[in-house]
């Protein structure tokens, strides 16, 4: 089954309706579903409030005839987010939700640094690749030493848990935060998966944002707070890629494929027969919210929609499997890069900066140094290899 | 860290009697209360657990060795399975105790920093239970409380390395979570925050650990009765030496939570 954007109609809007049982159904098994399927579904719920997000703030920039259709969009998005989201359990502990969200970041990120065509920006990926990496280390420490679990119930193998380029070196001036943005004859691929990592990096740092309060455990707080903020780089780091020259209208489809090629890759690959069915549905929707966006776009700029979408394939997809391999390389060559404005440079280049505003966030001390001191992932958790009767 | 002392409190309907007032009359006015039915809701509850499924599944036994294969042999009543999921909860059940026993020593710590010495020694609770006529495991002699605090710790940390054991032996893996693990760390999530939480005090914590500890001698004697059923009776021998741990550390922990709440009301402790 090969989408093309130019012919495939999916789901016509007025037909793209759920009732609350529709969007509260079973959660998905901790225990049981593959680690990936849990991967899937915090990408998609990720790339669905992106989308909803990217059209609220659409709408207080457009008048006429496209506030009614992103209004109409916007509903679909809304409910397609907590159907995908609520497929999450509630036996997963907001750290253990967090372990997923890292292994999202690092699988995803890292197999989009292999497909990225422009050098440039698949080194930006693997920049952020090794920080999500670093948190996942953290946070699986903190998981151990508060919770007392093991992270790899969560993550089943697929991720190595280690230090990469550590979290207190994340800690960089807003300006250095920055890429240059693909141009406009970049290729489709470039666009979605700057898309997709900017969608996917929001969601994270507006879920620890919101669950950080939530612990009592006051090194919990404050790592959920330094990572936060980290991710809020993120958010900058890849947001910067999008072409800022790009039409709201134009945004407004790509946004749209991007959650076609993403859906369309989740298809693929999905195990669970019930979330398989749903990416299944989901895709058709967002046919159908392509075809409007295109639409709108071809009327109101007067544009040809191949003129975006060439002829209509996809790029290759995201490989929703383990990247062990080649995040080992990136680990192994590149943790002492840094950034500079929007190059990267190695450790004794970064900008000076950078080196004031950490030195300023860090006076109290570093929560995910504290959190990690000493932390080795063990199967079974740290506690397999201390000393009994010490 | 602080005393709870009587202050302005605002959450009962007597702190803010003109505006809960107003608020009842609000009721009697616009909706006036009706005969309570949940009746809806129930349904609807009872609807989704009728539809769910499992929380998970038991691991099968991993590549059995002659020991395990002769274990799980010797298993009967059909149950192998739930026995090996019920070592499973018990196992995060201890590791997770481990944990909340750091989390109250260093409440205790900070406490004692700021107070001294706010709890007496765990042989003076323990006489208390010996002469209600309980049979526990007697305390360690001369042991201050910061110590026995130490060595409950590593009591758990044993039963947790315990019960890995006894897994392996079982052929089953001590670092999957079962699903009865699952659900038991669902339910410690409370403790875990009240633990760690600063603005407890050392008795409110020993109240979250005494709610711990029931639990866990609860778990052990189960435990116990499950591995008989199960043909376990060398396992179930050593499960018991955990119980009777487990029991002094239930005496323990409720005579300090008894001696704070009757004699150190007004103190930082409570």
């Amino acid at each position: 089954m090969a989408i093309n954007l130019l012919k495939d109609k999916g789901t016509p809007l007025q037909r793209q309706r759920m009732s609350w049982k529709d969007m509260v159904g079973k959660p998905i098994s901790k225990l049981d579903d593959d680690a990936f399927t849990r991967v899937r579904i915090i990408l998609m719920n990720g790339l669905e409030l992106d989308s909803l997000r990217t059209k609220q703030v659409a709408i207080r920039c457009q008048d006429g005839t496209a506030r009614p259709m992103l209004a109409e969009l916007m509903r679909v998005e809304q409910h397609q987010a907590t159907t995908i989201n609520w497929l999450i359990g509630p036996d997963h502990s907001p750290i253990e939700t967090t372990i997923g969200y890292e292994q999202t970041a690092i699988e995803v990120t890292a197999s989009v640094a292999q497909l990225e065509p422009d050098p440039y920006l698949a080194q930006g990926y693997r920049y952020a690749l090794l920080e999500d990496f670093d948190h996942l280390y953290r946070y699986s420490a903190l998981l151990d030493r508060l919770e007392g679990k093991d992270a790899n119930n969560i993550t089943q193998g697929y991720t190595d848990i280690v230090p990469a380029r550590a979290t207190l070196f994340h800690h960089r001036a807003p300006e250095h935060d920055l890429l240059e943005p693909y141009g406009p004859d970049a290729e489709l691929a470039t666009k979605l998966h700057a898309l997709t990592l900017t969608g996917g990096e929001y969601q994270t740092h507006d879920y620890y944002m919101n669950i950080g309060p939530v612990f009592a455990d006051p090194l919990a707080r404050q790592l959920y707070a330094e990572i936060a903020s980290v991710e809020s780089q993120h958010i900058t780091h890849y947001g910067s890629m999008l072409n800022p020259n790009e039409s709201p209208l134009e945004k407004l489809v790509l946004g749209e494929v991007c959650e076609v090629w993403n859906y369309a890759a989740c298809l693929e690959q999905e195990g669970n027969p019930r979330v398989k069915a749903l990416w299944e549905q989901f895709l058709d929707y967002e046919l159908g919210h392509l075809q409007a966006a295109l639409r709108l776009f071809e009327e109101t700029e007067r544009r040809d929609a191949a003129e975006l979408l060439r002829d209509g394939r996809l790029p290759p997809f995201i490989q929703f499997s383990s990247q062990r391999e080649f995040v080992r390389q990136v680990v192994e060559s590149e943790t002492q890069l840094r950034k500079r404005g929007t190059e990267f440079v190695d450790e004794s280049q970064e900008g000076r900066s950078s080196l004031d505003y950490r030195k300023a966030v860090n006076a109290g001390g570093s929560p995910s140094e504290t959190v990690a001191a000493t932390w080795s992932w063990t199967p079974g958790t740290e506690l397999m290899r201390e000393p009994v009767g010490a | 860290m602080q005393a709870t002392l009587p202050g302005l409190n605002r959450t009962g309907a007597t702190a803010s009697a003109e505006g809960t007032q107003a608020m009842t009359d609000a009721v009697n006015e616009l909706m006036p209360p009706v005969p309570i039915d949940t009746g809806a809701a129930e349904a609807e509850r009872l609807q989704y657990i009728q539809d769910s499924e499992a929380v998970g599944s038991i691991p099968p036994p991993i590549g059995l060795d002659g020991k395990a294969k002769a274990a799980l042999g010797r298993l009967k009543g059909g149950a192998p399975g739930l026995l090996m999921d019920k070592v499973g909860e018990r196992i995060a059940f201890e590791r997770t105790g481990v944990r909340l026993y750091e989390a109250l020593l260093a409440k205790y710590g900070a406490t004692a920093q700021r107070a001294g010495e706010v709890l007496p020694p765990a042989e003076k609770v323990h006489e208390v239970a010996h002469a209600q006529g309980m049979a526990v495991l007697a305390p360690v002699l001369g042991e201050s409380p910061a110590e026995t605090l130490q060595r409950l710790r590593s009591e758990e940390l044993e039963h947790f390395r315990l019960l890995c054991t006894a897994m392996q032996e079982l052929g089953g893996d001590p670092t999957a979570q079962t699903p009865c693990a699952d659900v038991a760390g669902t339910a410690s999530m409370g403790l875990m925050q009240v633990l760690t939480d600063p603005r407890t005090t050392l008795a409110q914590c020993l109240n979250a650990m005494l709610s711990a500890e029931l639990t866990d001698n609860a778990g052990w004697e189960l435990l116990i009765q499950l591995a008989e059923q199960n043909g376990q009776s060398e396992l179930a021998g050593r499960f018991l030496g955990a119980l009777a741990q487990e029991q002094e550390h239930l005496v323990t922990i409720r005579g300090w939570l008894a001696t704070l709440l009757t004699e150190g009301a007004g103190t930082p402790a409570v």
